[in-house]
């Protein structure tokens, strides 16, 4: 692999929340196959067809206030290494899809004012601001289902600039009847469960409920982000460019950076057709040796937070020598070198974890460690 | 005789996503909705669906099931007749 960019930054920390629990645990489950998708109501105490979601243990999807994702979030911060978060130095970047859109739709149809204080985005991170302790320099980002990276580059943009001693970012993405009835009316959100990266004749998502950390800093050695790669292709509101270029575009130059190491592939892997298959293909064409998991058709697509849930994952992995195989993907598939089945990781030397979003957002990074 | 469901489905497509430079009958029975000369859009793919669904009373279940239907306004119109509740299509 080439060297190191110079917005290469270290994992201090790491964590993160899922259906399946904190990401050691997650990743776990995933390697015995476990699947925390469940088929519920899609308006959630309102009703509705029956899809796959996969909420945090407990929640309910009702959209109470607070919201009942709270004591998740609670927990996870635990996990945050001490350190006086939002000052000049340390300065907090958060990322989020959907912030609190649920308290949002809440609040126009019940009219209580206690909705309010979760329900856009500036109101719910100032909310979770004081709630954890942050000073005033916090940073709020979104930019759809890539947003976790976006937040990852800035602050590693800020790291490298010298302008922090160390960075924290933080991601949240909770399903909502709101959300979960969007995707539902999209026609994406369908009564089948997700099975990444298969060629069958109908696609489906599945979203879960998903919220992560990680702390940078610029020290050398551990694990390390060693480049990192964004690409919008501003060709429309949903779609991708029909023949992949937004894929190649953003992916290329860290094929060029990873020439010669032996990586594998978290990647993006919703279990919609269209996209997976561009995905798939293009990772296959860049990286033929690398396989190719993802981990959607188990967890859901936890939207705004995914790239960072599954960068904790994917650590938790590494550390135990186990990478959780494509759960609930079944062939054919849209490449050979999707892995099914978790395999051994410690003949590898990185890892690319993907992302991409509506309107042809791409997200990239590649993991390294010593 | 024109196929009095045809224009309908063009009527309907013409209101629900107010061309207004598009009269009903220019709209081909034959030509592709989405991608073709009405320069119809994934967006406006959704909103078809949405009113179709509570037009005619049908349930279209995933994206690529939508897509097959909006082939055309014939393919719309075969879709429709095989899903819809006989009361619910024109006499």
């Amino acid at each position: 692999m080439s060297r190191s960019s110079p917005h290469a930054v270290r994992i201090e920390a790491c964590g993160c929340r899922t259906a399946l629990g904190p990401a050691e645990a997650t990743c776990a489950a995933l390697c015995a196959g476990d699947r925390a998708l469940q088929f519920r109501p899609v308006l959630g105490p309102d009703g509705g067809d029956r899809v796959p979601l996969a909420p945090l243990p407990g929640r309910s999807l009702a959209e109470t206030a607070p919201p009942d994702w709270l004591p998740a979030v609670d927990a996870l911060a635990t996990e945050i290494p001490p350190g006086p978060w939002g000052t000049a130095r340390h300065p907090v970047f958060v990322t989020s899809s959907n912030f609190g859109v649920g308290n949002l739709y809440a609040f126009q149809r019940t009219r209580q004012p206690a909705h309010l204080a979760h329900a856009t985005p500036f109101a719910v991170v100032e909310f979770l601001r004081q709630r954890l302790g942050w000073g005033a320099n916090v940073t709020v980002l979104s930019h759809a289902c890539v947003s976790a990276h976006i937040g990852l580059l800035l602050a590693s943009r800020v790291l490298a600039a010298g302008l922090a001693d160390l960075a924290l970012v933080f991601t949240f993405d909770f399903i909502s009847p709101f959300v979960a009835g969007g995707f539902h009316a999209l026609k994406i959100l369908n009564a089948e469960m997700p099975s990444p990266y298969s060629a069958r004749a109908a696609g489906s998502i599945g979203l879960g409920d998903g919220a992560a950390f990680a702390v940078l800093s610029r020290g050398p050695g551990g694990f390390r982000l060693s480049h990192q790669q964004v690409h919008n292709e501003m060709h429309h509101f949903t779609a991708n460019q029909a023949d992949g270029a937004g894929f190649r575009t953003c992916l290329a130059p860290l094929a060029e950076a990873a020439a010669g190491g032996r990586l594998w592939i978290k990647g993006h892997g919703t279990g919609t057709l269209e996209a997976g298959r561009l995905e798939a293909e293009t990772l296959a064409r860049l990286f033929p040796a690398a396989p190719l998991v993802s981990w959607k058709g188990s967890l859901g697509h936890t939207l705004g937070s995914c790239g960072l849930v599954e960068l904790a994952i994917a650590l938790a992995a590494i550390k135990s020598g186990r990478t959780p195989g494509s759960v609930g993907s079944t062939a054919p598939y849209f490449a050979d070198t999707i892995a099914a089945e978790s395999f051994a990781n410690g003949g590898f030397d990185g890892v690319l974890l993907t992302s991409n979003a509506f309107g042809g957002a791409h997200a990239a990074c590649l993991l390294r460690h010593d | 005789m024109p196929d009095p469901l045809f224009l309908q489905l063009k009527q309907l497509i013409v209101d629900t996503l107010k061309l207004e430079d598009t009269p009903a009958a220019d709209i081909p029975d034959d030509e592709p909705l989405i991608g073709g000369g009405l320069n119809l859009d994934s967006i406006d793919a959704l909103e078809l669906v949405v009113r179709l669904e509570k037009e005619y009373g049908i349930k279209i279940t995933n994206s690529e099931e939508a897509r097959a239907a909006l082939a055309s306004v014939a393919r719309l119109a075969a879709f429709i007749r095989d899903r819809a509740p006989k009361d619910k299509l024109p006499a």
